[in-house]
């Protein structure tokens, strides 16, 4: 295992932060937020903790733990700037933020490098400490999937407006979208300059957020678990690639073309699927043992013989009357109004 | 028994302070006068209902009061504090649930977390903080409230707990969505034509369902098409036409009312049955 981690080390440290790369984009996804901010955050924190620990000499912990408040706070700015955007506009406005932060980063001068970045950044961060912060957050994005805070979050991104009627801020959980993003792309960022001890602004590019949507495309959109996939694949598959030279592009780009056409969920969508039909055949199972529940030729749910309609406290239905001047309106009221 | 009998069961509360008051509300978008000038009152353990034909203001008046509509006039008073200013995510917690004219439930959430979810909207107004067994609960994927089973025993929806709205029929996920308003434990329920797409059978048991929350002292607002069912449920009822009131009343003289036979049916109509 240790041959095998030494062999792969960068390879193992490049999948922990393209998780936490893919799950920046991910997480406001899941809320409805179609934000590439978290590209940005990433290039914020990679050159914040390279240059608290370049130029103020701050340990490796304490550099990523400050560079991970500042992108919560430059992402809480940043929702309540452009919030009310929704869709390809707010998209476009983030990734706008993302160009932002690249240009910067090469006018920094001798703070940022300028374009040739910084070199050294040596700290005192192990692989270790990146696995465990990484499944720290990983732990935490997964905690937000499930329990009340889960149901909330998918309200919240399937109908803003259920959403408000069953009491839920949606403004806020927008917000808190934009601030988790730029937790996670810092911490991404951070930790991945310390473990790399350089950073340029070719790192920190448009090519963050292909690369981050292509993990999201493939692996699945809707769970953690989609980002871990999607991380894996493509940070080990141009490795496994490299075998038939400049042919990977071709298969790496067949592969995300297949996955947008075929698994709009992606491959965790089809793994839920899977999960699902199993229970599905499972509660068919138990049900047709048990004979309970099913559904009547018109849909709707065929009681057991003789019990009461009305469950308790109920009143018992009133019979239909006969003749009704009202009968002739409950067949016309669903007409359009007629001319008066 | 008959619909009269079934009428003497049913708690009046005359002069009990209003639930609910709408005072010369109004929401015009545009030139087009959705709603113009209604003013009503929701008094508690009573079923309202509004009729009206379709484009007559019912729905807008319901998302006025749910606040997702600006009003152009008026006043929203709920407990007699003017909610004209409350952001609509501040209702649920003073107590008003709604159900809407189209399902609408989420996919990718079983029956019980569709449910679970109105229960959760209580849980929040209610400031509950979780117990050690609510994380453990948390961290197994959510238990399920005592508020949700007796929703879902009150809907009949009992071994409907692990499906998906895509396994249901169309009626069914009708039940689920009310299932989730009562798991708020609302006092204002309004339903939008909740029977939608349902059988007779369907709407009879619905028609049951809300006259059996009104012995809680619910007060409830109800939009329907179907003017047999809001005869058989309703205690008073309020007819819409053009964006305002045309009459209210018992629901029989209502529906009787030559106002709104000519909303309905139009003058041509209401002419040629005077003549025969």
């Amino acid at each position: 295992m240790s041959g095998f981690l030494s062999t792969n080390l960068v390879l193992v440290q490049s999948t922990l932060s393209g998780l936490l790369l893919a799950l920046s984009i991910q997480v406001p996804l899941r809320m409805g937020v179609f934000s590439f901010a978290g590209a940005g955050s990433y290039g914020i924190g990679a050159y914040g903790a390279g240059i608290l620990v370049l130029r103020y000499e701050y340990g490796a912990l304490p550099a990523i733990a400050l560079t991970v408040v500042a992108t919560a706070v430059v992402g809480l700015l940043l929702g309540l700037l452009i919030n009310r955007l929704a869709g390809l506009y707010l998209a476009m406005a983030t990734v706008a933020f993302d160009l932002i932060i690249s240009v910067v980063a090469i006018n920094g001068g001798e703070l940022t490098g300028a374009s040739t970045g910084l070199y050294g950044i040596i700290a005192d961060f192990t692989t270790a400490q990146m696995v465990v912060l990484t499944l720290v957050a990983l732990a935490l994005v997964a905690l937000s999937e499930r329990g009340r805070l889960g149901r909330r979050v998918e309200t919240v991104r399937e109908d803003p407006e259920l959403a408000a009627s069953m009491g839920i801020s949606v403004r806020r959980y927008r917000l808190a979208a934009f601030v988790a993003s730029g937790a996670l792309g810092g911490l991404a960022g951070a930790m991945n300059v310390l473990v790399r001890s350089t950073v340029g602004p070719l790192d920190i590019g448009f090519g963050l957020i292909v690369l981050a949507l292509t993990m999201i495309v493939v692996g699945g959109s809707r769970s953690w678990v989609g980002a871990v996939i999607g991380a894996v694949i493509f940070t080990w598959l141009p490795d496994l690639l490299a075998v038939i030279g400049e042919w990977q592009e071709l298969v790496y780009g067949v592969i995300v073309a297949v996955a947008a056409i075929y698994l709009p969920r992606g491959i965790h969508g089809v793994l839920a699927d899977g999960v699902r039909w199993v229970q599905r055949k499972r509660r068919d199972r138990r049900a047709a043992a048990a004979g309970v529940v099913e559904e009547d030729e018109d849909g709707g749910v065929r009681p057991p013989e003789g019990e009461d309609l009305t469950g308790e406290g109920g009143v018992p239905l009133p019979a239909r009357a006969g003749p009704d001047p009202a009968h002739a309106l409950d067949q016309l009221a669903a007409r359009p109004q007629a001319g008066s | 028994m008959s619909t009269a009998a079934a009428h003497t069961d049913r708690v009046d509360a005359p002069g009990a302070a209003p639930v609910l008051e709408l005072r010369d509300v109004a929401v015009h978008f545009g030139g087009v006068k959705a709603v113009d000038g209604v003013t009503l009152t929701l008094e508690p353990g009573r079923i309202h209902g509004i009729i009206g034909p379709n484009g007559s203001g019912k729905s807008t008046l319901i998302a006025a009061i749910t606040r997702l509509t600006r009003l152009t006039r008026g006043e929203l008073l709920l407990d007699g504090k003017p909610i004209d200013d409350v952001a609509p995510s501040r209702l649920a917690g003073l107590g008003v649930a709604r159900t809407f004219q189209t399902v609408r439930l989420l996919p990718d959430l079983t029956v019980r977390a569709n449910v679970q979810i109105g229960a959760d909207a209580r849980a929040a107004a209610a400031g509950q903080r979780r117990t050690r067994r609510g994380w453990r609960d948390r961290l197994r994927g959510g238990g399920t409230s005592p508020a949700v089973v007796e929703a879902m025993r009150r809907t009949r929806l009992e071994g409907f707990e692990d499906f998906y709205p895509a396994e249901m029929s169309y009626g069914t996920q009708r039940r689920v969505e009310i299932a989730r308003a009562i798991a708020m434990q609302p006092r204002l329920l309004l339903l939008d034509e909740p029977t939608a797409g349902m059988n007779q059978t369907e709407r009879a048991e619905i028609s049951a369902l809300l006259q059996s929350m009104r012995s809680a002292g619910l007060c409830q607002l109800l939009v329907e098409h179907d003017v047999q069912m809001m005869i058989d449920t309703c205690d008073h009822v309020f007819a819409m036409n053009s964006g305002r009131l045309i009459a209210e009343g018992a629901p029989r003289e209502v529906v009787q009312d030559p106002r709104v036979q000519e909303a309905y049916l139009g003058r041509r109509w209401r002419e040629h049955a005077r003549g025969q």
